[in-house]
């Protein structure tokens, strides 16, 4: 019996956290695939998300509600991935080294934005209240109620990015781009429009993020940094490239935490995961599910 | 060549004499903080110009390493009660050590798991760090670090001019090291693998060895520098591992320009009374970040060699080749035009 | 010579990498329904001249004309949205994707998605070949296939003109021949062509007309009407000495 509670508390909070990070490193693996950069301000902008909403829709803020809250956030998000793809991005697609550069530019961004927010908001903590109250009984676990909702809409938002991606003239268009950008300009494909659309589609999905995190755990102009650094080694583990390895690390990633977390406690789980990483980039340095980068 | 060379030797010594005399002229106990943490950050970052720089690794573990050195220097010094200038050498080992369990995995990686794993790994550092709250403060910090002393002499009774001298003394060992580093058979191997890793390795240069000794090398300078750093403010605080710390002495590095060396110590001194100067704006403590982030965005853009590179006599080499602005892929096809 | 009813018409067209100049002021054009061919030794600038036409690279002086309207200005996709369709050399094309996907994905603009289904149709029928492998990704094509295959994107961009590079690079005899039939094809259908090809007993079988370039310039026009002989160009080209570089 005890057996059995033990294996449910470690696959639903797994599950929980998988949910999390496969929204965060999606949004993080798909401006890779399609502009081979690393958006290092993903993080800040699913703080910035958090924040925006909170702002809209709590007490706290102004007040106006849920709904209000989520059409200001995406039209927030929006607006910040294409402000970092105008001024950090864009001036250097001609670089050789422009892997190098983004990382710093967008390094640079996530500081502005990070001590813009707290310039702002203040470093005083802040909470969302959850989207839906209560606690829900799952196989054996019993969650909140937003984290039930996670669970359920990761893999719907999921879903709709691959449908997006696979069915759709635009969605298909990034895909191109991101394989080949030349073999794409020369089929009328409009590659720097693709790219902005790109960057604020990758933008809304560190929004929810946030917004969905924001009331689980507390906001504060950091709240996106450990979240950003998960989807770092999530790209790894699912080797760059592909969508669907990196949502499956995603959640790998998110049972090892749970599953480590139980039995060695919080405080040496981030060393271990840590150590599992070097260990699998020691012998596949493409990834765990990777193929050979570009 | 050699009226050239002449004037530059010429140059260095004034300023190392200008160095030395700053104390003299400047009495003021806060000024001469300024100028002590400038020489620490001006170690930090011409010892990442070593492989970010010369050797082209994307290494961005290098605040990690002299974090490390920080807490390890700090808690021996504290709590193994180890005579604190040994201290300081065990924090430039200790991290030397860690970024030799750095450069493992990463000294065969293409660049972009070298930049994910290096980030990792800072925080990971961070991570334990805070966890260990029992031995290393956690985030209250590490306090009542024991300082350097010389017999007969005071250290905290001098208005910080003891002080001064010793990071001084660090910063000019340090650069003449990397300097010499950089100019030996070493340094001009691992430029050879950042030009072009295909001609270094068919000229039978062993890639991973060299870029493993150019991370612990690099590391050992930075974590002296941790360890003075933690010596001489006798706290250490998590908040050192930051992504604003990580960018303030990137930005020194990219102002200065990389490979040269000179370049980062010169816009370390300049960037931190810069930014010292900006923190004491009431409420700004923000903005100073932003104002880096700005700088570092605008360098990269409009100056990419470096600020340096303005300056008439050329501290830096001819080439910074990382940042130089190459084109790339122009068309998926080409005419091979020579 | 030129007027406004030539599908292109260049004039003094200069472009370049970085410091250095590849072309040095070209002058062509290509009639309504003509078939030219463009001839010379490799970095010469044959392929600098396709990109800076289909604007991949951007010119740094002169004008190029499309069916009488400046295109010098335009965007990539703008030139293909208007008709002309550049095949480059060697395409990669999208490694991961299926043949078919890519044929599908290549009627981007909005007048090649009008057209898609009748010009998927032909692509099939021109080249049997993809249609049996139209699952298969790019990244797992034959040269011979991955060549075709980009014809037949070219053709799913619905063009009124079509440029292609080196299209026999690396093929087999027998190849060339399928390919030269189906360009043939192509043009028949009244789309104009300019071809580049090193190959020239296959250039000479396509075209009616073709310009000799030389160091970033066109250094001579051939009328095929003039029957030049197959030597005569060479020599006329590498000079007499040409067969002792070997």
């Amino acid at each position: 019996m005890i057996m059995v509670d033990m294996l449910s508390a470690i696959l639903v909070s797994g599950i929980v956290l998988g949910s999390g990070y496969a929204l965060m490193a999606s949004g993080l693996s798909l401006v890779w695939t399609t502009l081979g950069i690393f958006n290092f301000a993903h993080g800040v902008l699913m703080t910035l998300g958090a924040y925006v909403a909170w702002t809209i829709s709590s007490g706290g803020g102004l007040g106006l509600g849920l709904a209000a809250g989520v059409a200001v956030t995406v039209a927030a998000l929006i607006g910040a991935g294409i402000l970092i793809e105008r001024v950090v991005v864009r001036p250097f697609y001609d670089h050789r080294d422009i892997l190098l550069i983004t990382v710093m530019t967008t390094l640079a961004a996530m500081i502005f934005l990070q001590n813009g927010i707290q310039l702002i908001w203040g470093a005083r903590l802040k909470q969302l209240a959850p989207i839906v109250p209560g606690t829900v009984q799952l196989w054996r676990t019993t969650i909140s109620a937003q984290e039930t909702l996670m669970i359920v809409l990761a893999p719907i938002v999921l879903a709709a990015l691959w449908l997006f991606l696979s069915r759709s003239r635009i969605g298909r268009g990034i895909k191109a781009v991101g394989q080949n950008a030349d073999a794409a300009r020369l089929i009328g494909i409009d590659v720097s429009r693709l790219f902005i659309i790109t960057f604020a589609l990758s933008a809304l999905l560190a929004g929810l993020t946030g917004v969905l995190l924001g009331s689980v755990r507390l906001l504060t102009p950091e709240f996106g940094s450990e979240p950003l650094v998960k989807a770092l080694i999530i790209v790894i583990f699912g080797g760059l490239g592909s969508l669907g390895g990196t949502i499956a690390a995603a959640y790998l990633l998110g049972i090892i935490e749970a599953t480590l977390t139980f039995f060695i406690g919080i405080y040496w789980t981030p060393s271990m995961i840590f150590l599992l990483l070097i260990v699998v980039l020691l012998f596949r340095p493409q990834g765990l599910l990777g193929k050979v980068v570009r | 060549m050699d009226a050239l060379h002449n004037g530059k030797t010429w140059l260095i010594a004034l300023l190392v004499i200008t160095g030395l005399l700053v104390p003299i002229f400047v009495e003021d106990t806060y000024l001469r903080h300024l100028f002590i943490i400038a020489f620490v950050y001006g170690m930090v970052a011409a010892s990442w110009d070593l492989t970010l720089g010369y050797a082209g690794i994307f290494n961005f573990a290098h605040i990690a390493f002299f974090g490390v050195g920080i807490y390890a220097t700090g808690l021996t010094a504290k709590v193994l009660g180890v005579d604190p200038w040994m201290a300081m050498l065990i924090g430039g080992l200790a991290a030397s050590a860690a970024a030799a369990i750095v450069a493992l995995p990463i000294v065969r990686l293409k660049g972009v798991y070298v930049i994910l794993v290096t980030f990792a790994f800072s925080q990971l550092v961070l991570q334990v760090v805070i966890s260990q709250s029992s031995i290393t403060g956690g985030t209250q910090g590490l306090v009542r670090v024991p300082t350097i002393w010389l017999p007969g002499y005071n250290f905290l009774r001098d208005y910080k001019l003891g002080y001064y001298y010793v990071a001084f003394g660090l910063l000019v060992a340090t650069t003449v090291c990397l300097r010499c580093l950089v100019r030996s058979d070493f340094g001009l191997s691992i430029k050879a693998l950042r030009d072009s890793e295909d001609y270094g390795v068919s000229r039978g240069i062993p890639i991973a060895r060299q870029r493993l000794k150019a991370l612990v090398a690099s590391a050992f300078f930075t974590g002296m520098a941790g360890g003075f750093y933690v010596l001489y403010l006798r706290v250490a605080s998590p908040e050192i591992f930051d992504f604003s710390t990580a960018s303030l002495v990137l930005s020194m590095v990219l102002v200065g320009g990389t490979s040269s060396i000179y370049g980062p110590v010169f816009a370390a001194l300049v960037l931190t009374f810069m930014s010292e100067g900006l923190a004491n704006i009431d409420n700004f403590a923000e903005g100073r970040f932003m104002i880096v982030a700005v700088t570092m965005v605008v360098v990269l853009l409009f100056f990419p060699k470096g600020l340096a590179s303005m300056l008439p006599n050329g501290f830096g080499e001819k080439t910074p080749e990382i940042l130089l602005h190459r084109k790339r892929r122009i068309a998926g096809s080409t005419d091979h035009a020579e | 010579m030129s007027n406004n009813q030539n599908a292109l018409q260049i004039v003094d067209l200069r472009a370049g990498y970085d410091a250095s100049d590849v072309l040095h002021g070209m002058n062509l054009y290509v009639g309504a329904n003509e078939r030219v061919g463009l001839f010379g030794p490799n970095g010469h600038g044959k392929t600098t001249l396709l990109n800076t036409i289909s604007h991949v690279i951007k010119p740094r002086a002169g004008r190029v004309c499309f069916m009488g309207e400046a295109i010098d200005g335009l965007a990539p996709q703008k030139i293909v949205a208007r008709g002309l369709v550049h095949v480059p050399q060697a395409n990669r094309l999208f490694p991961d994707m299926q043949i078919m996907e890519t044929l599908e994905l290549s009627a981007f603009t909005p007048r090649a998605r009008a057209e898609m289904k009748a010009n998927l149709d032909y692509v099939l029928e021109l080249f049997p070949r993809l249609a049996e492998r139209r699952r298969q990704q790019c990244k797992t094509l034959s040269g011979g296939e991955r060549q075709m295959l980009s014809i037949g994107v070219g053709l799913m961009c619905a063009p009124r003109m079509l440029m292609l590079d080196e299209p026999t690079l690396g093929l087999s005899p027998k190849l060339k021949d399928e390919l030269a039939e189906a360009i043939a094809e192509i043009s028949s259908r009244g789309i104009p062509l300019l071809l580049v090809e090193q190959d020239i007993a296959f250039i000479l079988s396509l075209v009616d007309r073709m310009y000799l370039v030389d160091h970033g310039e066109i250094s001579r026009e051939i009328n095929r009407s003039a029957e030049v002989d197959h030597q005569e160009i060479m020599d006329m080209y590498f000079g007499s000495g040409a067969h002792d570089h070997g």
